[in-house]
């Protein structure tokens, strides 16, 4: 223990190790700061307006003039693609900093406090839990109807059921350990010792889970979009586009194609962004 | 030395996922003769294990490489052979014990499934077979019921039976040599006698060749032929043990000798201590009376009721000022669960506790205010005992704001409490991840004189560090008791360090206190069979005083 | 056997969730704004129907009667009408149960079958080329959408290949393998992919743990270590993983039903979100997530099963 630690090795660790999550950390960073940058200059970088129908290049193939071709409306895709970013970031970053907030806080106090609290709080998250994630999201949105509002406030309403399971169980193993003992028998407040000395600790996890529930927000606001409860025509998102694509997909390939491919890309970057963050901050789910 | 069986020769072991490569084995030079025991000791850091691993073919990663050296085992070079012959090496030739047994076990494999693998594998037996065979090894290690104990899982074990387990399995196809790296550790002084003792009684009836490594030279005065010393990876000094024991060469074994807490503690006569004993009847400042602690352990209203754990049952205890009490116990003592209660940390089921005349119980508040202000605790494990985020400087500052400490005295004051546990005012800026396990320790220590406390409870505070540091630790507890008048609560499974800091002490059994006194009493005249079979099984250093494993678990009578 | 005693007594811990689960579909339908009788019976309702409604589900009365109504409806297998296909909703998701069923059992079957060989090549050459390369299409197929995966299988192997149909459900047996070979395949290919990820990670921890460590030192070769102990100790985490996401795989039979227009729950579901089918609506969400609670209580049984520490 005193001595510099070099009895024990993890075979994996070393400079592949180090090398593997710094690769990540810049390949998923790279793909982030990418499309933050398209979707903040999207009236720049687009050739044409989103929504703009030339009923001259219906449904063409990719070309010179439109890279990515066009839809059934004369509609330019790399246009729609572009601006579409704007709203799946907005979906991935909404649905998931409410549901971070709202599970972190609630996590922590039913951890902290335990008993009564902590039951009633375990009970309604078994309950949100025995309902399938989607199905219960395409309830609620189902009554408050379509759109990105109703998806982000079922969004508010499901989500944080995660991160408070995640964090309350870091808290109820800090709350036990060492150090949170000393703060208890130094006589330091209950809230310090909640807010100062637990939850920095405890959240490390919540952080890496956030990238990888990025990936799951993205994913299933795409799919509401997509089920037409979500983001309404004639909006650019890449799940809608991929819908209006359907119709057509197998004689006009690219308006499926191309959206699809986008959210693969965006979902590959915040799971790299995870994994790397997993391992700077030494947390493994 | 009988002719050797192993011969380790200049062997070089480096790591190569840094460059240059860090040399972690140095051309170490050992032999193991047939039917000896060798003891390897050394510190964590010292490359003992390493060594080990590196003959079994074992490293534990793929950029540690043996880069030079042979080991030599019937003729053939274990460096040069290919992984296939290793196979009929390790295991047969071979066999190897470890730490804790209970993570090296296989959780959701049949203990008996675990020692008849080898036997099927290895002499391709039969089931049938394979189980008789593992049946009557089982039998030999020490259990009881092998038939019915052969289908049963780790877990349903204690520490010292799932240890027996791993030397089954290690002894399965009837190895010539068996590595046991710190197979007593993680275990109760007691237990660790039995399996001590079995390793002995195995090797006089296998002639088997041991090689024992550990950490406590108690251990290896008790039970090696021969003691090789490292440190840093290379082997400082070996021989015979009563001559080595007597007359070290090396300076490092010097200071390991005498780091060993079983040493009567020199030039100190008995008289102050008794003195100590004497001033005391002025006013206890903790007594604790009747004290009951429970813990609910699940039950439902479908399995049948509230079940509780009885942790401490009834224990009576009076601390006076200025005095250094010494409660030790094997696990589950409930030594910890009383500490913690008596600093208001735990619910009381029943009893009091009163600190400095207010009772816990009665006036809640206000003991509670008291005690936070006035006590404070120094843990087990240093690492996990300070926040991570927290650099050292932090931790103190928060705590002497806490206390009302004027802004402005707060640097002198934590460059003080630095000084205090001797470590250098840089600390204040680092984090516990990048100091050792004593640095923390003392940042521990400082933490808890933050509070200019009149009544500190270690508890194991020092069973996570090596000899050496342990001895500074201790030596660091003797001389802010003499400095600073403090009360000390030392809570320790190792009843050498006690005898030499505690003027009283306490024996802890299943909750209860089965026998106190004054420490030089209590260790000459024991009245407790329990505690005699304690203090009998703990390894002296001196060769001549041999341990007593204790046949059987002897419960006290009653306290 | 008395580890096995919960899955008596489990059952009766689950009826607090079983109750959470009503209250919640009550108070969902509840929710919608309107007069609750022409809600649940759609605009075109005659005043016999609405007045029958009424007195049925005592909507005129306090909410927590009216809840008390529905927990006796319920009780007797009674969960209203649908406004669209005018039967009974207990009825008309009976029928639509198969489908979905067959659906998740060989979409976990295949993903199964997928996972378990590709995490064994990764965690065996752990560091090398085919660990990357499982790894990196895994931590990919993590962010396939399912409804444009479905598309783009339609395209290679409906389209191009013309091997599987586009869209429908079989009648006899094999005919509907034969049609929930792409939807099966689609979802599997995602769940696959969260599997791997975690398996692998499972099966790389248990070649570097101490009991593959203290198997090598008897002389186990590296197949007996793998095949006796790391695998055994890399299931448990991997079936719990399962069992959490069994959530998420209904989720992805809802969207993939509807791509592929097979007459299951899921796109029953969105049928009736669409015609504003509130019975139905109650209904699918009622029996999916008593689904989805059964499921986990049988992962309990496996999890109990293969571990032997594990007590409930």
């Amino acid at each position: 223990m005193s001595a510099p630690a070099t009895t024990r090795f993890s075979p994996s660790a070393g400079l592949s190790r180090w090398l593997g999550s710094h690769l990540s950390l810049s390949i998923g960073a790279g793909i982030l700061v990418f499309f933050v940058l398209i979707a903040i200059f999207a009236p720049l970088v687009a050739p044409y307006d989103p929504v703009l129908q030339m009923a001259d290049v219906r449904l063409t193939g990719p070309s010179l003039a439109h890279p990515l071709g066009t839809d059934n409306f004369g509609r330019d895709m790399l246009s729609r693609l572009i601006y579409g970013t704007r709203i799946d970031l907005q979906i991935a970053l909404i649905g998931v900093i409410f549901p971070f907030i709202i599970g972190t806080v609630l996590g922590t106090v039913a951890g902290f406090f335990g008993g009564i609290v902590d039951a009633i709080f375990m009970r309604i998250i078994d309950i949100i839990l025995a309902f399938p994630f989607l199905v219960l999201m395409l309830a609620i949105i189902a009554i408050l109807g379509p759109g990105l509002t109703s998806f982000y406030i079922a969004m508010a309403l499901v989500g944080w059921v995660s991160y408070a399971r995640l964090v309350r169980a870091q808290i109820l193993v800090l709350k036990n350990s060492d150090y949170a003992i000393a703060a208890v028998s130094l006589g330091f407040s209950r809230t310090r010792i909640m807010f100062r000395h637990l939850l920095p600790n405890a959240i490390a996890g919540s952080l890496v889970f956030v990238m990888s529930d990025a990936v799951l927000v993205l994913l299933n606001g795409a799919a509401i979009s997509y089920l037409g409860l979500g983001v309404q025509p004639p909006t650019a998102e890449w799940g809608i586009m991929v819908a209006e694509g359907q119709p057509f997909v197998t004689t006009a390939w690219w308006i499926t194609l191309f959206p699809g491919l986008a959210i693969v890309v965006l979902a590959f970057g915040f799971s790299l962004l995870g994994d790397a963050l997993g391992d700077l901050l030494g947390v493994h789910e | 030395m009988s002719e050797p069986v192993l011969s380790i020769r200049d062997l070089v072991v480096r790591y190569h996922g840094v460059t240059p490569a860090r040399t972690l084995i140095d051309k170490v030079s050992l032999d193991v003769g047939k039917g000896e025991i060798l003891g390897l000791v050394g510190e964590s850091g010292s490359g003992k294990s390493l060594l080990c691993r590196s003959v079994m073919g074992l490293l534990p990663s793929r950029a540690l490489k043996i880069d030079a050296g042979s080991v030599m085992l019937d003729g053939r070079d274990l460096t040069a052979i290919d992984s296939a012959e290793m196979l009929h090496v390790r295991g047969r030739k071979i066999g190897m014990i470890f730490q804790n047994p209970s993570s090296h076990l296989d959780p959701v494999m049949k203990i008996g499934e675990q020692v008849a693998e080898g036997i099927r594998f290895h002499e391709g037996a039969t089931r049938e077979w394979a189980r008789s065979e593992a049946i009557r090894i089982l039998e030999q290690v020490g259990f009881p019921d092998p038939e019915r104990q052969y289908d049963s899982y780790p877990h349903e074990f204690s520490g010292g039976m799932r240890q027996r387990a791993m030397i089954a399995a290690a002894l399965s196809c009837r190895p010539e040599i068996l590595i046991a790296d710190e197979p007593t550790t993680a275990l109760d002084v007691t237990i660790q006698a039995q399996i001590l003792d079995l390793l002995m009684n195995l090797r006089d009836r296998l002639g088997l060749s041991v090689i024992l490594i550990t950490h406590d030279l108690g251990v290896v005065a008790q039970t090696c032929d021969r003691i090789a010393v490292m440190r840093d990876g290379q082997l400082v000094e070996h021989g015979e043990k009563r001559a080595l024991l007597a007359d070290p060469q090396h300076e490092y074994t010097r200071m390991l000798i005498g780091s060993h807490p079983s040493l009567p503690a020199t030039g100190e006569d008995e008289e102050p201590v008794r003195a100590a004993i004497e001033k005391k009847k002025t006013g206890a400042l903790l007594e604790v009376d009747d004290l009951h602690v429970e813990f609910d352990i699940g039950g439902s209203i479908f399995t049948g009721g509230r079940k509780t754990f009885k942790a401490v049952k009834g224990v009576s205890l009076q601390v006076m000022p200025g005095e250094t009490i010494g409660i030790v116990g094997e696990s589950g003592s409930g030594k910890s669960t009383l500490a913690r209660a008596i600093l208001g940390l735990n619910r009381i089921a029943s009893g009091h506790v009163a600190f400095d005349g207010v009772d816990l119980a009665q006036q809640p508040a206000k003991a509670l205010a008291r005690l936070r202000r006035e006590t404070a605790m120094v843990f087990q494990d240093p690492l996990n005992a300070l926040n991570p985020r927290y650099t050292v400087g932090d931790t103190l500052r928060e705590v002497l704001k806490h206390n009302g400490t004027p802004s402005a005295e707060i640097p002198g004051r934590i460059r003080e409490l630095l000084d205090l546990v001797h470590l250098d005012h840089e600390f204040a800026g680092r984090k516990p991840r990048s100091m050792s396990g004593g640095q923390c320790q003392r940042a521990g220590i400082a933490r808890a004189l933050a509070v200019n406390p009149r009544l500190i409870i270690a508890d194991e505070c020092v069973a996570a560090l090596d000899v050496t540091i342990q001895k500074q630790i201790v030596d660091l507890f003797a001389e802010l008791k003499e400095r600073m008048n403090l009360t000390l609560l030392f809570i320790a499974h190792d009843l050498a360090i006690v005898r030499n800091l505690c003027e009283r002490m306490v024996v802890m059994y299943h909750g209860e206190i089965v026998e106190e006194g004054p420490t030089d009493l209590v260790f000459a005249r024991p009245k407790q069979a329990y505690t005699a079979d304690l203090l009998a099984a703990v390894p002296d250093i001196d060769p001549d005083r041999p341990l007593l494993a204790p046949r059987a678990a002897r419960p006290p009578d009653a306290a | 056997m008395h580890r096995y005693k919960f899955v008596f007594y489990r059952p009766l811990q689950l009826l607090p969730v079983l109750f959470g689960i009503s209250v919640i579909t009550f108070i969902l339908v509840r929710m919608i704004p309107g007069d609750p009788a022409r809600v649940l019976l759609g605009t075109r309702a005659t005043p016999t129907a609405i007045a029958r409604i009424r007195e049925q589900y005592g909507l005129d009365e306090p909410l927590w009667r009216q809840y008390f109504y529905f927990l006796e409806n319920l009780a007797h297998g009674e969960m209203g009408k649908s406004t669209l296909y005018k039967i009974d909703v207990l009825k008309l998701v009976m029928t639509r149960i198969e489908p979905t069923l067959m659906l998740v059992l060989v979409s976990v079957i295949l993903s199964i079958l997928i996972a378990v060989p590709l995490s064994t090549i990764a965690a065996r050459r752990q560091g090398r080329i085919a660990d990357h390369a499982v790894r990196i299409v895994s931590t990919m197929g993590i962010g396939f959408p399912p409804f444009w995966l479905a598309l783009m299988l339609i395209i290679f192997f409906s389209v191009r290949l013309d091997l599987f149909p586009v869209s429908g459900y079989g009648r006899d047996p094999l005919d509907k393998l034969w049609h929930l070979a792409l939807p099966s395949l689609t979802i599997a290919l995602s769940l696959s992919a969260v599997l791997t990820r975690s398996l692998r990670g499972a099966m790389v921890q248990a070649l570097q743990s101490d009991v593959a460590t203290a198997a090598r030192a008897r002389g186990m070769p590296e197949g007996i270590v793998f095949w006796r102990h790391v695998l055994p100790n890399s299931l448990v985490p991997t079936i719990n993983l399962l069992a959490i996401n069994i959530g998420w795989l209904i989720g992805g039979t809802v969207v993939v039903e509807s791509v592929f227009a097979i007459p299951g729950m899921g796109q029953l579901l969105i049928r009736a979100i669409f015609s504003r089918d509130y019975m139905v609506v109650q209904g699918v969400a009622m029996v999916f997530a008593c689904a989805t609670v059964l499921i986990n209580f049988m992962a309990d049984v496996i999890t109990v099963t293969l571990d032997p520490r594990i007590k409930l």
